[in-house]
């Protein structure tokens, strides 16, 4: 439990100063409007332990967003982001659960889940993520399909990021074992 | 009334929800007054002292290019300059004095080439003949000796640097004037030696080495560098390092000595050195 609280907390902070010393500052033209960005952090969210209380998830959701809105200056857009990751989270968890269950002990990784539950669970997660980012962003449902083709290339780059840092922590965990 | 408590035990995730939303959409509608005079500053100073030290790191990835930007206007603004015209005036600074014959004059030049990796050095200057510099005038910056005029076109002259293994320079220790000479024997262009210093004079690390007024090239007093190194004493003599308080390779403008009382001590000592035979 406390080693828990110890990687997740550690979790965290690696992520919150990847995302905005690194990826925030990483401006490539995207393919219609504004930058392309990725938005690894909320891979925190994704791999949060799979029965954490649902209230505490969404609380660590909106923390988690606001400490990215107070880098980005951007009030509350990630946070109201990230916590329809919350809400959709415990519920798209069972839909997709094998038919016993999930164990408590399992991990929210590529490694625990297999490769492509980890894909539709994180991509899902990832699209739905963005796209409320991305709304609130223009405010607007003006040029939607063109904010939809934003949404899902910036998508495709952080699920690009995602599954290589679950290669990277695997190799490492396994370089541990 | 239970119904009501029994809906919202129910739907209470949904209601945090919606709840933090409600904040989150606050947040982002009173963006501009309310995250500016609250979040940001309760949390300036963490997030401050994030960014400054980020910064401090990507300043230097940007180096290059601030460099660059930086040489491209220093050229624009020298090329507005005046000193980037020549200048056919002459700029002689002269004091007219009645009771002491001037005997210098300082002659302002500008570097315009130079040199400070090969055996003999050379420094050209963007003043010549018609500004009033002659063959074997000395010249100082204001940190110290430069080196002496070797050769004077109308409009440049060159100097051969003190960084010349043909350039020898009259000096002294400055505290209790042993005189020596100061050459140049190869090596980083900060290092000189000082020859000819009798072994029994008392000598310091960083004791400061100036010209002497035996030679007719500098005024007495000049700056030439300090000690370093206290060389291996030979049997009478000490080689000693030194470094020179002259930046040869940071060289922009000179002075270029004008000895008045040259010529009547050159024929004064010829004479007398022929009057010997």
């Amino acid at each position: 439990m406390i080693a828990d609280i110890i990687v997740n907390l550690f979790r965290f902070i690696l992520l919150v100063f990847v995302q905005v010393l690194v990826l925030n500052q990483i401006e490539i033209s995207g393919y219609l409007n504004g930058y392309l960005n990725a938005y690894l952090y909320i891979v925190f969210l994704l791999m949060l332990p799979v029965n954490i209380n649902r209230m505490l998830l969404l609380l660590l959701c909106f923390i988690t967003g606001l400490t990215i809105d107070l880098f980005s200056g951007t009030a509350g857009m990630h946070a109201s982001a990230c916590l329809f990751i919350g809400f959709i989270r415990p519920g798209f968890l069972n839909v997709i659960a094998p038919r016993e269950g999930y164990e408590s002990t399992l991990r929210l990784t590529m490694q625990g889940m297999g490769a492509s539950t980890f894909l539709i669970y994180t991509g899902v997660l990832t699209f739905v993520h963005h796209l409320v980012l991305f709304l609130i962003e223009s405010f607007t449902f003006l040029n939607f399909f063109n904010l939809l083709l934003h949404v899902i290339t910036c998508s495709f780059f952080t699920m690009l990021l995602i599954v290589m840092s679950q290669i990277l922590s695997q190799r490492n965990r396994e370089a541990e074992a | 009334m239970r119904n009501f408590i029994l809906i919202i035990r129910k739907y209470n995730f949904f209601i945090v929800f919606l709840l933090l939303q409600v904040v989150s959409a606050w947040f982002l509608v009173k963006n501009s007054t309310f995250q500016r005079s609250v979040i940001v500053s309760t949390s300036n100073n963490a997030v401050g002292q994030i960014y400054s030290a980020y910064s401090n790191v990507t300043d230097y990835l940007r180096l290059g290019v601030t460099n660059q930007a930086l040489a491209e206007e220093n050229a624009r603004l020298r090329k507005a300059d005046s000193s980037s015209f020549y200048d056919t005036s002459f700029k002689i600074m002269k004091v007219n004095d009645t009771l002491r014959k001037q005997q210098y004059e300082y002659i302002t030049a500008k570097v315009i080439n130079n040199s400070v990796t090969k055996v003999n050095n050379y420094i050209t200057l963007n003043a010549g003949y018609e500004k009033g510099i002659r063959k074997d005038m000395g010249v100082i910056s204001s940190n110290g000796v430069v080196g002496i005029v070797k050769d004077v076109s109308a409009h440049f002259s060159t100097v051969m640097s003190l960084l010349n293994s043909n350039t020898k320079v009259s000096s002294k220790i400055k505290k209790n004037d042993y005189p020596g000479s100061v050459v140049w024997t190869g090596g980083p262009p900060q290092e000189g030696v000082l020859m000819d210093i009798p072994s029994h004079a008392k000598i310091v690390v960083g004791d400061t080495i100036v010209t002497t007024p035996f030679s007719d090239f500098f005024p007495g007093g000049i700056m030439v560098g300090r000690i370093t190194e206290l060389g291996t004493s030979g049997e009478s003599f000490k080689e000693i390092k030194l470094k020179f308080t002259t930046d040869f390779q940071n060289l922009s403008y000179v002075y270029v000595i004008v000895n008045h009382l040259k010529q009547e001590r050159e024929i004064l000592e010829a004479r007398t050195e022929s009057d010997d035979r």
